[in-house]
């Protein structure tokens, strides 16, 4: 590099031959020659190609042509500063002087503008551009309008080489000659045809006799030794390029495709990773409504589609079903990206199991039950009524031997009803809402306890023979004035009297009692009072069953029942099973020699169980609910003790209506007949047989 | 041990130590999200669910074996040099070394995917399973446009059109197509290949609306795995038909934008080469008995050369023909195929400018039709004598040619899911053509048919009916299922209706019986017998109206009473599926409803 510029060192004065003396501050204008025209041609360039254009165009480039006319004029006037530099070299130096203020050209005339070297912004809101050289002011030409200057142009077969010279406000047409200097310039060649760039160089200056060279300064080193960057440089590409860090050729495109399963039979079927891949679930296919023309039905009417926007956004349908009349009508789909990219996000972002689903029909899932035919008898249809309680009948009991029932009812009335008929043989006035009555095992003392607010009564029905009678009266009597015999309870809590209407005796308590039961054997009998238990029983109950041993008079079991509270209780006749039934709803099926956990729950009633009862005799026992339905369950429990209970639900009786928001309040099995006893709100007891 | 009892450096166990959060996975790995958003999506690892969730509810858990077999993954060290490299030229072009950073540009680090899919997909049958996804949104991407800002590039839309037509050929090629369905989203197609189900979805062929809710990032890297594995499955199919893969595209369909046409003179070119070279082989094994060893490999080439000239006629108008020839005499393919090869045989297809060209160019010639349509390149004109069908979408149709049927595009769609040629009557130009029922519906199972699914199940079992070969039928009539289906058609409501007359006619001689023998026991007909009978009728009417409720009754005590003795997790999935049931009753109830109600408004 450092030869090419000594070269055109040499080159560039090699014409001007005839010149006696040159300073070096000419040779260096003369060096910067060659690189001003380069530096500016690109800009000669474009305004030539646009006249070119405009040549084809025949003026359509006006617009481009105005605009570009700064770029022309500077260039023009720079490049003839250039030629001309080369060529008036004749003239002298004075011609070379005045290149900084106007052009020395001989054809080209000096400028009318004499403002000089100013911002034309300056004069753009003047009425004149400048001064003439005698001082005057130079006005403004009147602007064409743009249309007539097209127009003008269009007409002109000579306008492509009209500029406009903003500086002095006058349209310059290039001349023929001034055209071809530029076309030489931008093929790169000397502007001038004349000019033989490669002229024999011929020394100008005598070095023969000269005793001092030009300068007094030392030759630098750098002329005489190559470059150390520029080497360094070249090893580095050379080693890139022996690398092959540096490549020219551009690397061949390969397929990247080949048969990359080619046989199957080596592969194994394991994840890399030992984790098992889950597949991603495929999306859902579409269904008839989503077709572009559905079936009729398949489209929402306006209300519904209106009713969607009171729906929460998620169970918003997400697809809308629309009918097009043909298939030139179906536009884009709006959602399509989304649901693309929805898709993508669930394929990374989704944590992904394993769901066993389920594909059996539901009814496999219903357990085999054996035939209710070979289960029977059992009662299934209601057969009597017993009417004549004005309120809800909340306690119902069976006599011994099966021939009478006893009821109590809100209205505060107990009655005996015979079994068979339906016929109302007595009825006591209690005056307080009778909770519960129960009959006397023994058959041959029909006595009945009754507990109504805090007293139990214990009434003499007058069922029964003369010897019986005689042996009841003498019961009642006796135990009547006498303190209460075994229980070591304190009298406050309990106080014995006659009663004074009817016939029997009257237990005080000193709080409300809410549930009366005879022991087995008739002899004695317990009462309950909320909080308190007043004489021990065999189970008592609210969240758990307690087991007691009366002899020892300890704790035996505890049964866990799991559920809310306990509302009924009822123990098989062999003694080993107990049923009890919920507030929830819930029966459960105790096995005691089992375990302390229910053997079985059923969940059947949907509201609270009022009661659950064994059958002496037969496999049958039952349950009552506020719903207003009994079920009827057979469950035999075999002397086997391996083989489980068998719990089968035969029957739903229905009957009771709906009363004060109690249903069915009471049931009782016939102890001998399959036949069941319901006492409901509604003031009626019926009896299912059969 | 509980997690506060565990002694600090004691190795945790369970759940703790099996599944890892993925932040804590991403710090692990040293990278940022995207790049393990990126290589997730490539490796095909997912999130999965602990049994207990150790660090919260709301995160997403990874399996530990998942994230070190991440980190063992090459391609992250690739990505990493990948980082470092745009490092550098960012570099250079901020020190405005512009030659430097050209070069560098020149020579970015790239990675191939060939071994993730080949992990991935062990065998080619999961690849296949797989499929349905990636051939979605190469569809999709296929039709949409390049996008500067989101970096969808000309190139990569062009790819995915290539890809695309590619698969495209290969199944209408194989005639593995099942399954067309024109939706409001697109047009689904299902195809058999290799006994998979691939079913995918393309794009009504328009400008696609663009959401801004979508990070394409996420979606590009999706893509960038799915045009792999796509291009290696075609490679294996084409390998499987014996075609060369990529194919060779004949530049000017090409620019014509009918790719598929030229994909398949690419096959029927392809497919006559192995024949043409047998019979090379033995012209030069003969010619080098007589001529000598001397000249006979340029005379070789020589013939090669024209042969495959002669190949590639100028427009050759039976191409697609001679692609079902070829494909009938396959013997291996099983029955369905064969019933799909020959759906749309004989039959001359020509599409208006106003049809889906694409998706006919693909659906016809998989059921063995010739097509054409209007335009340069085509294989036959629209004055063509043989066309059968016009597929025209447009209210009404200028010039009639009498030989042929102008059918709308749906008819094509329809004769594909019913597998047979339904009559055009209902599609002709300008009417409502009947509704477009999906194929993808077990209408059975639903619960609901809809009326015109079972229009065509009898047209179906009518053309079973008729269509077995009978020695006695003479061909012509054969030739003219059409004829034959209408036929059948008539003769069977024809039946049914006699099968009505002949149960009334029955009611009406019992009824006779039963006067004449009234009369014989000596009661007067009269006015008032017959209102006896009448009550007596209505009273047996209403005792079973009355007993009817308690039937239900029943039943629904019968279903409470097992419903008790079940435990209470069956009871629970019992009860579950009931609702299930119960939803889907409902959503016929209001199909059926809807009907009604159009019905009673006609």
């Amino acid at each position: 590099m450092v030869e090419a510029n000594e070269s055109r060192l040499v080159k560039a004065p090699k014409e001007k031959k005839n010149k006696k003396k040159k300073n070096t501050m000419s040779q260096s204008t003369a060096v910067e020659e060659p690189q001003q025209l380069e530096t500016n041609s690109p800009l000669v360039d474009k305004v030539l190609s646009e006249n070119d254009d405009t040549e084809r165009e025949s003026g359509a480039g006006e617009h481009e042509l105005l605009e570009d006319e700064e770029f022309v004029r500077t260039g023009n006037v720079e490049l003839s500063n250039e030629v001309h530099g080369l060529e008036d070299q004749d003239e002298g130096v004075e011609a070379h002087q005045g290149v900084e203020e106007s052009d020395s050209s001989e054809d080209e005339v000096a400028p009318r503008n004499t403002i000089g070297d100013v911002p034309l912004k300056w004069y753009e809101d003047e009425e004149h551009i400048g001064y003439d050289i005698t001082g005057k002011k130079i006005k403004k030409q009147a602007r064409k309008d743009k249309l007539d200057s097209f127009l003008a142009g269009a007409d002109d077969a000579k306008n492509w080489r009209k500029l406009y010279d903003e500086y002095n406000d006058e349209e310059v047409e290039l001349t023929k000659h001034e055209t071809r200097l530029i076309r030489r310039l931008l093929k790169g060649s000397t502007p001038h045809a004349e000019v033989d760039p490669y002229a024999p160089s011929v020394d100008w200056f005598e070095w023969d006799d000269a005793k001092h060279p030009l300068s007094n300064a030392p030759e630098p080193k750098r002329r005489f030794i190559p470059s150390k960057w520029e080497n360094k440089k070249v090893v580095e590409y050379v080693r890139a390029i022996r690398k092959g860090l540096i490549k020219f050729d551009k690397p061949k495109e390969e397929s990247q495709f080949y048969l990359l399963w080619g046989d199957d039979s080596s592969s194994t079927d394991k994840a890399a990773h030992g984790l098992s891949y889950i597949p991603a679930p495929k999306p859902k296919l579409a269904g008839h409504e989503e077709s572009y023309n559905p079936s009729k039905e398949y489209i929402p009417t306006q209300e519904e589609i209106n009713s969607y926007q009171l729906m929460y956004e998620e169970d918003r349908p997400k697809f809308i079903p629309r009918r097009f009349e043909s298939l030139r009508s179906v536009p884009a789909y709006d959602n399509a990206l989304k649901e693309s990219f929805d898709r993508c996000l669930d394929l990374y972002l989704c944590p992904r199991t394993r769901k066993k689903r389920i594909n059996i029909d539901p009814e496999s899932l219903k357990p085999k039950l054996p035939s209710r035919k070979d289960l029977k008898p059992y009662p299934i249809t209601c057969c009597l009524e017993y009417r004549g309680h004005k309120g809800a009948v909340l306690s119902v009991s069976v006599e011994v031997t099966g021939q009478w029932i006893a009821s109590g009812s809100n209205d505060g009335t107990v009655r005996v009803w015979e079994v068979e008929t339906g016929r109302c043989l007595k009825i006591w006035e209690i005056g307080e809402a009778v909770h519960r009555v129960a009959w006397n095992p023994v058959a041959e003392l029909p006595i009945l306890a009754v507990s109504a607010g805090q007293d139990v009564l214990l009434l003499n029905t007058g069922f029964g023979n003369e010897e019986n009678q005689v042996k009841i009266k003498e019961l009642m009597h006796i135990e009547a004035p006498t303190a209460p015999d075994d229980s070591g309870n304190s009298p406050s809590i309990v106080s014995w009297v006659q009663h004074d209407k009817h016939d029997g005796i009257t237990l005080k308590h000193i709080k409300s009692v809410s549930s009366v039961e005879w022991h087995r054997k008739g002899d004695y009998f317990s009462t309950v009072m909320p909080g308190d238990i007043l004489f021990t029983s065999d189970f008592i109950a609210l969240k758990n069953v307690r087991v007691y041993d009366l002899v020892k008079q300890k704790l035996v079991k505890k049964l866990e029942a799991g559920v809310r509270e306990i509302s009924s209780i009822a123990i098989h006749p062999a003694g080993d099973n107990v049923i009890v039934g919920s507030t929830e709803g819930k029966l459960c099926w105790f096995d005691m020699d089992l375990s302390s956990q229910p053997y079985r729950i059923l969940k059947c009633h949907p509201k609270d169980i009022t009661n659950v009862a064994f059958h002496r005799s037969y496999p049958l026992f039952a349950s009552c609910s506020d719903d207003c339905t009994a079920y009827v369950f057979h469950g035999t429990v075999y002397s086997d003790l391996n083989q489980n209970p068998l719990i089968v639900p035969l029957e739903i009786l229905r009957g009771h209506t709906i009363t004060n928001g109690r249903g069915v309040m009471d049931c009782k099995f016939h102890p001998r007949q399959p036949w069941l006893f319901t006492a409901g709100a509604d003031s009626v007891i019926k009896l299912y047989c059969h | 041990m509980p997690k506060h009892y565990r002694p600090p450096g004691k190795k945790k166990e369970g759940n703790a130590a099996k599944y890892i959060t993925r932040s804590k996975a991403i710090k692990y790995l040293q990278i940022t999200l995207p790049v393990f958003r990126r290589l997730c999506i490539l490796k095909g690892v997912f999130p999965r669910e602990p049994k207990k969730k150790v660090e919260g509810n709301h995160k997403t858990y990874y399996h530990l074996k998942d994230i070190m077999f991440l980190m063992h993954e090459p391609l992250l060290e690739k990505f990493r040099d990948i980082r470092a490299y745009d490092k550098k030229v960012k570099k250079a072009v901020a020190k405005k070394n512009r030659d430097l950073a050209d070069r560098l540009l020149t020579r970015k680090p790239t990675y191939t995917l060939d071994i993730l899919i080949r992990e991935r997909y062990p065998k080619f049958i999961d690849a296949l399973r797989d499929l349905d996804d990636s051939l979605t949104m190469v569809h999709l991407f296929a039709a949409l446009p390049s996008i500067e800002r989101e970096r969808i590039q000309v190139k990569r839309i062009h790819n995915c059109r290539r890809l695309s037509h590619e698969w495209q050929a290969y199944i209408s090629r194989t005639h593995s197509l099942r399954k067309t369905f024109i939706s409001v989203k697109g047009i689904y197609y299902q195809a058999d290949v290799e006994g998979q189900k691939i079913t995918w979805l393309t794009p009504h062929a328009l400008q696609q609306v663009l959401t801004d809710d979508v990070d394409f990032n996420v979606m590009l890297t999706f893509l960038e795995f799915y045009e792999t594995l796509l291009a290696f499955v075609n490679f294996k199919l084409y390998h499987s038909i014996n075609v060369k893969y990529p194919p060779v595209l004949d530049p000017r369909l090409e620019a014509l934008a009918a790719d598929l046409y030229a994909l398949y003179r690419y096959f029927s070119a392809n497919s006559r080469v192995p024949a043409m070279e047998s019979q090379a082989a033995s012209l030069s094994g003969s010619e080098q008995a007589e001529t000598g060893k001397g000249g006979t490999q340029t005379d070789e080439t020589e013939l090669r050369l024209a042969q495959l000239q002669h190949q590639l006629p100028a427009n050759e108008p039976g191409t697609l023909m001679h692609l079902v020839d070829a494909a009938a005499r396959e013997d291996d393919d099983n029955e369905e195929t064969r019933e799909c090869k020959t759906l749309f045989k004989n039959l001359k297809f020509f599409l208006s400018r106003e049809v889906p060209r694409e998706s006919l160019l693909f659906v016809i010639p998989a059921f063995g039709g010739a097509v054409s349509w209007e335009g340069d390149g085509a294989p036959f004109k629209e004055a063509d004598d043989g066309i059968t069908h016009q597929i025209v979408d447009r209210p009404t149709q200028g010039h009639i040619f009498l030989s042929r049927e102008y059918v709308q595009p749906q008819w094509i769609y329809d004769c594909v899911n019913a597998r047979i040629i339904l009559p055009a009557d209902d599609y002709l130009v300008g009417r409502v053509p009947p509704p477009h029922l999906s194929p993808f519906v077990d209408n059975e199972a639903e619960g609901y048919v809809p009326e015109y699914a079972e229009t065509i199940k009898r047209l179906q079992a009518a053309a079973r009916k008729e269509l077995l070969p009978m020695p006695g039928v003479d061909k012509q009539d054969l030739d003219d299922p059409q004829n034959l289906l209408v036929e059948g058609i008539i003769s069977r409501t024809e039946a049914n209706e006699a099968a009505e007359k002949k149960l009334k006619m029955l009611v009406h001689e019992k009824r006779f019986h039963d006067e004449l023998k009234m009369e014989q026991e000596g009661v007067q007909y009269s006015a008032s017998v017959a209102n006896k009978i009448m009550q007596s009728s209505v009273e047996v009417t209403e005792a079973r109206e009355v007993s009817l409720p308690d039937f239900a009754q029943v039943t629904e005590d019968a279903a409470s009473m097992s419903k008790v003795v079940m435990s209470r997790k069956k009871r629970r999935l019992y009860e579950a599926m009931q609702i299930g049931k119960e939803r889907k009753r409902a959503n016929v109830n209001i199909l059926k409803e809807r009907k009604r109600k159009t019905e009673a408004a006609n």
